[in-house]
Parts: C-alpha cells; structure tokens; sequence
C-alpha cells in the first residue's frame, strides 16, 4: 500500500483533480491504489496512482523517473561520438532507429554530407528497427489484454531481426551501429538476403497474427471504444507516433518534414479515426507492412560505394589509412581527443520513431561536445494522455490503454 | 490479408466464437508440428558471426609480445570508462609497450569503440560471450587474461579489413 508520507505530493495531485464523474451505488468509499513501477502490465517502470470510485478511475497521476539516467547531462562531457552507444538504450525496443536519429542531428549541425549507401543502409535499419519495435508493441499489447500467445510469436519473429543486426553491427541489442558521417560496416550480400528472408517471414507472420487477433471476439470487444483519444485532445497533448494516427491525424515526420531519402519512396501513412485502442493496434499492424515495403525500395534502389564519408578532420578515417598514414594517424588521435568541432548555434532534428517523434536539440559552443542536449522523447509525452484517457474508465482497462500507447520507460525517463 | 474488423463486421460466426476456439486449437497443433525455434543454450552453443562483439582482447603476437604501443586511445575513448593503460618504454622497435593494460568487465558495455580507434590494430572485439565472475576484483581483467594469440582472431581481422 502507499507511503503517505513519501506520496504526499503526489497524492495532493491525485486529490486535486477535479472529478465530475459519479456514478451512482458505487462504493461509497474512494480508494486510493498503486499501480507499478513494479507491475508487469506497465512496461517497464511507470507507476501509476488511481483513485477509484468503486472500480471506476476518478483520477489517475503517473509518476516517471524510475529509470533516470541523466542521459541530457552526460552528454555534456561526452564527445559526439561516445554518446552514440548511449543512444541504444533510449528506445530499446528500437535501438537503430535512435542511433539514426542521433548522428542525423549531429551531421546536420556539423554539416557533414553522407554518401549515399550508407543513407540507405540506414533508411533499412531504421525501418527494420521500426518492425521490431512495433513487433514488440503488438505482442506485449495483446499479452496485457489475454493473448499470451501473442507474445511468444512476435519475440519468435523478432528473433530473426535479431539475428540481422548481428550480422551487421555485432551485437543484437545494444547495436551502435551508425557513426557521424556514415555506418559502421558494410551491409553485405548474407545480410541482404537474410533481410529480404525476413521480410518474407515478417508478412506471413503478421497475416497469422491478423488471422488471430483481427477476427477474435474476444480481442475486439475487450478493446473497442476502450481508451478514445480525440483528434482534437491529441493534438492539443502533443502526441505523436501511431497513437496520433490512431485518433485521425495524418501526421508523419517522415512525410510531413522528409529526412534520408523518404520523399523518393512509396508508402502510405495509415490513419484510423476512432482513437480507440484497436484503432492504435491497426495503425500498428499497417506500419509494419509499410515499412516492409519502404524496405523492399531500398534493397533495390540501394548503389554500391562508401559507407563513412572521407573526410579525416571530422570523421574516423578508414582503418587502412591509419596504419599507413601519418596525417590521418594524426587526425584519428585529435577527433578522439578533442572530437569533431562543430560551428557554434544550436539544431533541432526530429525522426519518426516506432513511438513518434524522437527529436535531438543540440547547442554547441564550437568544443569538441555539446554544451547542451535536450532529448524530445515520444514516450514521454505520449504518457501525457494517460490523465485524460483513463479518466471514467474501468480499473481493468488501464491496462489496455498503457499496453496501446506503447510507452518505453527506457526513453520516457532518459 | 484480412480485414480490419470492428465489432459490428464481426460474422455471426466469428461472434459466437466456438468456431473461433477451434479454428485456434487447430493452429496450436500446427505450430506443434513446426521445427522449433529455441536453442538448448547450455548444450547446444551459439556460434556468433565475425561482425560479433564479444569480448575486447589484446592480440597477441607470434613472438609472445603485445601489439599495443600503449597510446591511450582506446582508454580515452571508451565511453564506459572500463581501460586502464600505463605504458613504458622497452628495447622493441615499437619502443612502449603496456606495463599495465586491465579491462573491467563489469563496467565494459562491447561497444567496440576501442577497437575502432586502435592505431595499431592491437585491441579487438573476440567471439567470447560468456563472461563469469565471483567477485569484482574478478572482472577487472589483467594483460594475462586478455591477450590472445593472433591466430585465433583471424576471423575477426579479417572482418575488419573487409567490412570497415
Ligand atoms: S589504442 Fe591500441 S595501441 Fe593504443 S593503447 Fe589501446 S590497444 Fe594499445
Ligand atoms: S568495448 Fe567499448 S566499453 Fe568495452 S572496453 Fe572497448 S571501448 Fe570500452
């Protein structure tokens, strides 16, 4: 049960709202009860206050910071390369997609030109690191809501992702795999067979999840008009990601501000107009076909060449080079030491993320590391809609709603 | 692929659900027949390929001697803080050499960054996942500990020349 003495202030917020719910022969006691950081449902360590009214929830406080690593400070004293591995661990459902979105900020402040393979080596990994993560949000979702076997299927299907970023980046987690001015390592003809394998399988395992899932009365009464999300409240909140399309908004950083080479591809933005948590899960379900497909375009389309760009004051020169040649001996030493100098001024990046619009704001005085970092998480302020969403719904569908917004706690609480 | 469906496209069918149970049984029993996908860890090894980073190591030459020059580099750019490299002077051609070179293991996230800056190729990331220590005195992982001869990391040198 609750500390009150610890929880006062949060409790003081909980009383604070104001309730206009009531419902009549409900218990006539309110009970104050703690959701998490420890509960499997919340995924990860969000914690959450409820007052209930019988099995009503009056008033709902979600308290973040579990997982506060102070990832803004630390960049402060990190060059911009060491802060890369430290991109994993935001989304960890996803972690290329931030290594991608990170390096993007910095180049665009930097301004450092990519070569092309390497642009579209990272366009794949990102948009696979998308399935993965929505692979996860799918399973776990339909986990949270009675489909255990859900589960099972999408980390089996994550497995050969998995599998995919070894090959290519050496580790199946905690990938780093993308530098300032390109990617780390080629891409070469096993990954991209083991990639067009798994696209293969991914389809035909999303047309059983679908056959499981879309038609099963369970499923869909447990989830419809659970936890609507209007267009209007969500704009007003700021989320962004498939739970803004879910509530009807066509709003795609990947369309609306294109970043790599997505204004060349062919794909479809799903929007679904209920905002209603089966609406979240369909909007899911269509990104990854998409990215599928924004995959398939750029296995074709992708042109041989460098992957890192050539360019030793800025950039780690090949390994070939530093053996044998002095001035870039040199270089590798001062970018290690002093790191890349970017102009002073400050940049905001954002990319679409498997959650939604992940954003680097970087300010730099000319050194050789940021002098500040804020980080704009999807996660986070997607949590924001938890207060209005869950107000006047029943205490069992809080776990809906949090399974259906997706929040990682890994980025939520940076 | 099949439809999106609403309560209200639901079939009479799908609604009464009883066919639904089966139609799901029958697919249990198919997975059922379907190789599996797990791996017996402990018996059955996984073998990782080149690009894996497993364990940093030092290589260690034909003669016996270590490749590091002992410059630092990879010291000042693990992100983790996890190497610590004291150098001295020796009679060699490459004149330093590492009197102390030690990688915690607890703190080591194998990013493979020391790697990467390496001037001399003399640090790189080995196939070794499995990792155990008792105690952290355990894990801070001395020269005896770390150096491994050069023939067994062909793989990975090889890896480094093709792909990086
Ligand atoms: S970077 Fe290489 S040569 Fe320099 S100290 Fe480290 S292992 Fe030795
Ligand atoms: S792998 Fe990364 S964390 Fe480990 S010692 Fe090398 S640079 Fe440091």
């Amino acid at each position: 049960m609750i500390d009150v003495h610890n929880d006062e202030k949060l409790l003081k917020a909980l009383f604070e709202q104001d309730t206009d719910i009531t419902i009549e022969d409900a218990l006539e006691n309110e009970m104050v009860i703690n959701m998490g950081p420890q509960h499997p449902a919340t995924h990860g360590v969000l914690r959450l206050l409820l007052r209930l009214d019988g099995e009503t929830v009056m008033s709902i406080v979600p308290e973040l910071g579990y997982l506060h690593r102070g990832y803004e400070k630390m960049a402060e004293s990190m060059s911009f390369n060491e802060y890369i591995p430290h991109t994993d661990r935001l989304d960890y459902t996803a972690t290329m997609c931030n290594n991608v979105a990170y390096v993007l900020a910095v180049e665009k402040l930097a301004g450092i030109e990519v070569p092309t393979r390497a642009t579209y080596i990272r366009m794949i990994i990102a948009e696979i690191s998308r399935i993965m993560g929505h692979l996860v949000a799918i399973g776990t979702f339909a986990m949270d809501v009675g489909a255990v076997t859900m589960v099972l299927w999408s980390f089996r299907e994550r497995e050969i992702i998995q599998n995919i970023f070894d090959r290519l980046a050496g580790a199946r987690f905690t990938t780093s795999y993308t530098r300032v001015g390109g990617v780390a390592s080629d891409m070469d003809d096993v990954a991209i067979e083991m990639t067009h394998g798994m696209l293969k399988d991914i389809e035909d395992a999303l047309f059983e999840y679908e056959k499981l899932l879309n038609s099963n009365r369970i499923f869909v009464d447990r989830l419809e008009g659970v936890g609507i999300l209007t267009k209007e409240k969500a704009i007003d909140l700021g989320i962004t990601g498939p739970n803004l399309r879910g509530s009807g908004v066509q709003y795609d950083v990947r369309r609306a501000k294109p970043y790599m080479f997505y204004d060349k591809m062919d794909f479809e933005v799903p929007v679904y107009n209920e905002g209603d948590c089966l609406a979240r899960y369909f909007v899911r379900v269509d990104e990854v076909k998409e990215s599928i497909k924004i995959i398939r375009q750029c296995l074709n389309q992708m042109p041989k060449g460098e992957i890192i760009i050539n360019s030793p004051k800025k950039v780690l020169s090949h390994k070939a080079e530093i053996y044998t040649k002095m001035e870039e001996l040199i270089h590798d030493f001062m970018l290690i030491n002093f790191g890349i100098h970017p102009p002073e001024g400050d940049v905001f990046f954002s990319v679409e993320n498997p959650k939604g619009e992940l954003g680097f704001y970087i300010v730099s005085n000319g050194t050789g590391h940021p002098w500040k970092m804020k980080i704009r998480s999807p996660s986070f302020c997607n949590l924001q809609a938890i207060e209005t969403i869950c107000k006047g719904q029943m205490i069992s569908d809080i776990v809906a709603i949090v399974g259906s917004l997706d929040p990682v706690m890994g980025e939520a609480d940076k | 692929m099949p439809d999106k469906k609403r309560k209200k496209d639901l079939t009479f069918a799908q609604k009464l659900y009883l066919p639904e149970i089966f139609k799901g049984l029958a697919l249990t029993f198919k997975s059922m027949l379907k190789p599996s996908v797990t791996m017996e860890y402990p018996e059955v090894k996984f073998v990782p390929p080149a690009a894996y980073r497993g364990r940093p190591v030092l290589v260690e030459e034909k003669d016996g001697t270590e490749r590091c020059v002992a410059c630092g580099l990879c010291s000042r750019v693990c992100p983790a803080l996890a190497i610590e490299v004291q150098p001295e002077e020796t009679e060699l051609e490459k004149e330093r050499y590492p009197k102390l070179f030690e990688i915690n293991m607890i703190r080591c996230i194998f990013c493979g960054f020391c790697e990467e800056v390496c001037p001399e190729e003399a640090i790189v990331m080995s196939k070794d996942y499995e990792l155990v220590f008792t105690s952290r005195e355990d894990a801070i992982y001395g020269k005896d500990k770390l150096l491994v001869p050069v023939d067994q990391l062909k793989d990975r040198l090889e890896f480094l020349r093709n792909f990086k």
